[in-house]
C-alpha cells in the first residue's frame, strides 16, 4: 500500500490524537497535596501540636493504601499562631504554592473558616475542613465547598436535648461562653426543647475562663434545673461550676458537648480536684480510642500509632481533638478518591457534589453505623458519661441522629 | 551636617524628596507598586495588602506618639470602629443610594465617627501623660469589642459571629478582587503617607512637635494643649478609621477578634521600630511587623518542605526568631530602621566621600 500525502497527516493525526490525547486528559500531578492550617504556637498551642501527629499518620497511611487513585498524597502544614488572617494567607500561599495540586485544605477555628469562605471562589475554591463545629458552616448553599466532621453544636445540643426528654427530664439550664462557640446553639437549643417539651429555667453567659463562678451556682441553685449544659468552654469552669455545685449540694446533672469531653482533661482535673466530675455526661460525635472492637479504622490507627509514635503519649491513645482532625482528613480523602475513580477532576466544585453525596459510608467505626453527609454535616452522636475511677467515659446512650 | 543636599534657592529646601537618591527610592517604588498589580500573585496581592491596610493605621499612630509624644494603647479600637462603621454604614445605604456612590460616602462619615470618638478617647490625655495615658486609653480597645459582639447591636455589627463586608464600587469600578483592592489600598496608603508628611509643615503640625518636646513650654508660646492634644487624638483616630475602612472592604468578613489588644500592641510596635516622628518610620516599622514574620515562615516552609513533624519544631522557633530580629533592631538602632535607611542614603549621597 503506497502512502500519500494526504493519508500520512491523516494518519499521524489519528495517531497523534489516540496516543496524547488521553496523556492530555488524564495528566495527573505526580502528588496531591492538601494543605493545613495548624494553631502550633499561641492560645491554642497545646491542643495544635496534639493534632499535628494525626497529619503524619495519615498521609503514612492514605498513601500506604494507594493515594488518590494511585497519586500520592502530601500534607503541607503551616503555623496560624490561631489567628484567622494566618490561616488565609497560608491559604493563599499554598494556592500559590501549589496551584491545581492543592486539592484540599484544613483550617484551625471557626474564625478561620468564615473568614476564608468567602474567598472560595473560582479557581481558588477548594474543599475545606476544619476543627469547627459552628452551625453557620452546615450550610451548603452559602458555603459549598466546607464541611464539618460531626454534629454542628446545633445537633449537638439537639441529642443532648432528646437524651434528658428520654431520661424524664423536665427542666433544663444553658450556661455558656461569651464566644462564638458558646453562643452557637443557644436559640436553636431553646426552640428544641420547647419542641420536646422541656422548660428552659436558666440561660446564664459568662466569661469563657475564670468567670465570677459563685453567682452563676447561686442562680442555678435559684433556677432549680434538674440538667444544666455548659457550652462553649474547654475545661475553664468544670471545677469551679460543677465542682462548687457539688460542694453545694445541688442535684442538678451537668452535661457538656465535644470540647468538654476529652479524657486526659478529665483526668487532670480530677487528679488535682478530686472526683466532682463522676456523672457528668456529653455528647460526643464519635468512638473513643479505646473502643476498637467495633472499629476497624481505630484497629488500624493503633497498629500505625504504635509504630509510629512508639514512645509517646500517642503510642497508645488519640484524644478527641486528633481523632476528629482524622475524621476531616477520611473524609476529604474519601472525596477525593471517589472523585477520582469516577473519573473526574479533582476541581473544587466536582469535589463538593461527590462529597454532599456521601451517604451510608462506613467510616470503619467512627460512628455507630453507615453515615451520611447531610448539610455538609454528619448530624450523629452518642451521649457519654464520665467514670472517674477508671479514667473512661462510658456509652449511656445509643448513636442518636438528628 | 554634610549631607550632600545643593540647597541654591528656599524652593529646593521645602522640597520632599530634596535629592537623587530619594528621588529615585520614591519613584522607583511607585513603579515597583504598580508592577507588582500587574504581576504580584494572589499570596503577594494578600500580604501587600496587609501592609498598607496597617500603613494607614500606623501612620495615624505616628501622628500621635511619634509627633504629639501621647502614648496610646487603644488604637486597634478605631481601626474596628472604622471597620464597622462603614460596613454597617455601606448596609444601611444599600438600596438607597447608588452603589457607585456607597462607598465613597460611607468611607468618609466611618473616618468622621471615628475621629469624634478620637476626640473623646483623648480627653484622659488632658491630665495625664505616659504610661498612665496609655492605660487609660486601654479601656477604648475594651469598650469598643464589648459593644460590637454584645448581643444588643448583633444585629449591625455580627456580634461574636462577625459579619460578611460588602464590596466596595468606586464611581462605577466595582473593587471585587483583591489586586483592584491593592491599588485602592496603595493609593490610600501613599496618600496617608503624603499627608502626614504635609501635616508637620504646616502651623498644626508643628504646634504636635512642640507639645512633644515640652508641652507646658507649648502652652506658655500660646498653644492651646486642650485643641492640640484632642486634634491629635482625632487625626490619628480617623487615620486608623480610614484603615479599619480598608480592612473591611479588603476582607470579606469582619470579626471581633481581628482587633483586639493585640492589634493594638502591633500598631505600636511598629513605630517604634520603624521610627517614631519621621515620616517613612511607619512604613519600615509595618514592613518588618509584616513582612518579616512571612518571610521566616516562607524560609521555614521551604526547610520543612510543609512536613508536619518539622513544622512542629520550627514554628515556635519562628516566634523566636522574630522576637531576637525586634530586639536586635532595637539594640543596634534605637531610633528606629528609618534612621539606618537614613545613614545609608548618607553615604551614598556622599560617596566617595566621609561615610557614616
Amino acid at each position: 500500500m503506497t502512502m500519500n500525502r494526504r493519508a500520512f497527516l491523516g494518519t499521524t493525526a489519528a495517531a497523534t490524537a489516540a496516543l496524547g490525547t488521553p496523556m492530555i486528559l488524564k495528566a495527573q500531578p505526580a502528588e496531591y497535596i492538601i494543605g493545613a492550617s495548624l494553631p502550633l504556637t499561641g492560645p491554642f498551642a497545646t491542643a495544635g501540636q496534639l493534632v499535628a501527629p494525626a497529619f503524619t499518620m495519615a498521609q503514612k497511611l492514605f498513601n500506604d493504601e494507594g493515594g488518590v487513585a494511585g497519586t500520592p498524597i502530601r500534607f503541607v502544614t503551616e503555623d496560624s499562631g490561631y489567628i484567622p488572617q494566618n490561616s488565609l494567607a497560608n491559604y493563599q500561599r499554598a494556592l500559590a504554592s501549589h496551584g491545581n495540586n492543592l486539592v484540599g485544605y484544613m483550617a484551625d477555628s471557626t474564625g478561620a473558616m468564615k473568614l476564608m469562605a468567602p474567598e472560595l471562589k473560582g479557581a481558588n475554591a477548594r474543599i475545606m475542613g476544619s476543627t469547627s463545629f459552628a452551625s453557620e458552616l452546615a450550610d451548603p448553599a452559602t458555603h459549598p465547598y466546607q464541611y464539618v466532621s460531626g454534629p454542628s453544636y446545633q445537633s449537638q445540643f439537639d441529642i443532648l436535648l432528646e437524651n434528658i426528654k428520654a431520661e424524664g427530664g423536665t427542666t433544663v439550664a444553658f450556661i455558656y461562653s461569651n464566644t462564638e462557640f458558646g453562643r452557637d446553639p443557644i436559640a436553636h437549643g431553646r426552640a428544641t426543647a420547647e419542641r420536646l417539651g422541656l422548660k428552659v429555667v436558666l440561660e446564664e453567659v459568662t466569661k469563657p475562663q475564670g468567670a465570677d463562678i459563685p453567682t452563676h451556682v447561686t442562680k442555678l441553685a435559684q433556677s432549680g434545673a434538674e440538667y444544666c449544659i455548659l457550652q462553649g468552654y474547654v475545661t475553664g469552669v468544670w471545677p469551679q461550676l460543677i465542682g462548687g455545685a457539688r460542694q453545694f449540694g445541688l442535684p442538678t446533672k451537668f452535661r457538656g458537648t465535644f470540647w468538654g469531653m476529652e479524657k486526659i482533661i478529665a483526668d487532670r482535673i480530677t487528679e488535682q480536684a478530686g472526683p466532682f466530675l463522676a456523672g457528668y455526661e456529653g455528647v460526643m460525635p464519635y468512638r473513643y480510642f479505646w473502643d476498637q472492637a467495633d472499629a476497624p479504622r481505630y484497629q488500624t490507627y493503633a497498629k500505625y500509632a504504635g509504630e509510629m509514635f512508639a514512645g509517646t503519649p500517642l503510642e497508645k491513645y488519640l484524644s478527641t481533638w486528633t481523632l476528629q482532625t482524622m475524621c476531616g482528613l477520611e473524609i476529604a480523602f474519601k472525596t477525593l478518591r471517589d472523585t477520582a475513580e469516577a473519573g473526574h477532576e479533582l476541581t473544587a466544585d466536582n469535589l463538593a457534589e461527590t462529597l454532599a453525596g456521601i451517604s451510608d459510608w462506613d467510616t470503619g467505626g467512627f460512628f455507630g453505623g453507615p453515615i451520611s453527609m447531610v448539610n455538609n454535616a454528619i448530624g450523629t452522636g452518642r451521649v457519654y458519661a464520665y467514670d472517674p475511677e477508671s479514667g473512661l467515659f462510658n456509652p449511656t446512650s445509643d448513636w442518636l441522629s438528628v | 551636617m554634610i549631607n550632600g543636599n545643593l540647597k541654591s534657592s528656599y524652593g529646593s529646601d521645602e522640597r520632599i524628596v530634596n535629592n537623587g537618591y530619594k528621588q529615585a527610592f520614591v519613584y522607583g517604588s511607585f513603579l515597583c507598586l504598580a508592577a507588582f498589580a500587574l504581576f504580584a500573585n494572589d499570596y503577594m496581592i494578600l500580604i501587600a495588602c496587609q501592609v498598607g491596610i496597617l500603613l494607614v493605621a500606623v501612620v495615624g499612630i505616628n501622628i500621635l506618639t511619634g509627633y504629639t509624644g501621647l502614648i496610646s494603647l487603644g488604637h486597634g479600637a478605631f481601626v474596628a470602629i472604622g471597620a464597622y462603621a462603614v460596613t454597617i454604614l455601606h448596609n444601611a445605604m444599600d438600596g438607597i443610594v447608588p452603589d457607585a456612590l456607597t462607598a465613597l460616602i460611607a468611607i468618609p462619615v466611618a473616618v468622621t465617627i471615628t475621629a469624634l470618638i478620637g476626640i473623646i478617647v483623648g480627653l484622659p490625655s488632658l491630665r495625664v501623660k505616659g504610661l498612665y495615658l496609655a492605660v487609660a486609653t486601654l479601656a477604648a480597645s475594651f469598650i469598643v469589642i464589648f459593644i460590637v459582639e454584645n448581643e444588643t447591636f448583633a444585629g449591625y455589627t455580627g456580634g461574636v459571629v462577625g459579619i460578611n463586608t460588602p464590596v466596595p464600587n468606586l464611581l462605577g469600578w466595582e473593587l471585587d478582587t483583591k489586586r483592584e483592592m491593592f491599588i485602592f489600598i496603595s493609593v490610600s496608603a501613599v496618600l496617608a503617607l503624603l499627608a502626614g508628611q504635609n501635616l508637620f509643615r504646616t502651623r498644626v503640625g508643628r504646634a504636635f512637635i512642640a507639645i512633644r518636646d515640652r508641652d507646658y513650654s507649648a502652652e506658655i508660646l500660646g498653644i492651646s494643649l486642650l485643641r492640640y492634644k484632642l486634634m491629635s487624638f482625632a487625626l490619628s483616630a480617623a487615620y486608623c478609621g480610614m484603615a479599619g475602612a480598608l480592612f473591611a472592604y479588603f476582607y470579606a468578613r469582619i470579626l471581633p477578634e481581628q482587633f483586639e489588644l493585640e492589634l493594638s500592641l502591633e500598631l505600636i510596635a511598629a513605630v517604634i521600630v520603624g521610627g517614631m516622628g519621621r515620616t517613612l518610620g511607619p512604613l519600615f516599622g509595618v514592613i518588618l511587623i509584616v513582612l518579616v514574620p512571612e518571610l521566616i515562615k516562607v524560609t521555614a516552609s521551604v526547610v520543612t518542605n510543609g512536613d508536619t513533624a518539622s513544622t512542629r519544631i520550627i514554628a515556635p522557633l519562628q516566634e523566636i526568631i522574630f522576637g531576637l530580629l525586634l530586639i536586635f533592631f532595637l539594640l543596634k538602632e534605637p531610633l528606629g530602621i528609618n534612621h539606618i535607611v537614613d545613614r545609608l542614603i548618607r553615604a551614598a549621597n556622599r560617596w566617595p566621600f566621609a561615610r557614616g
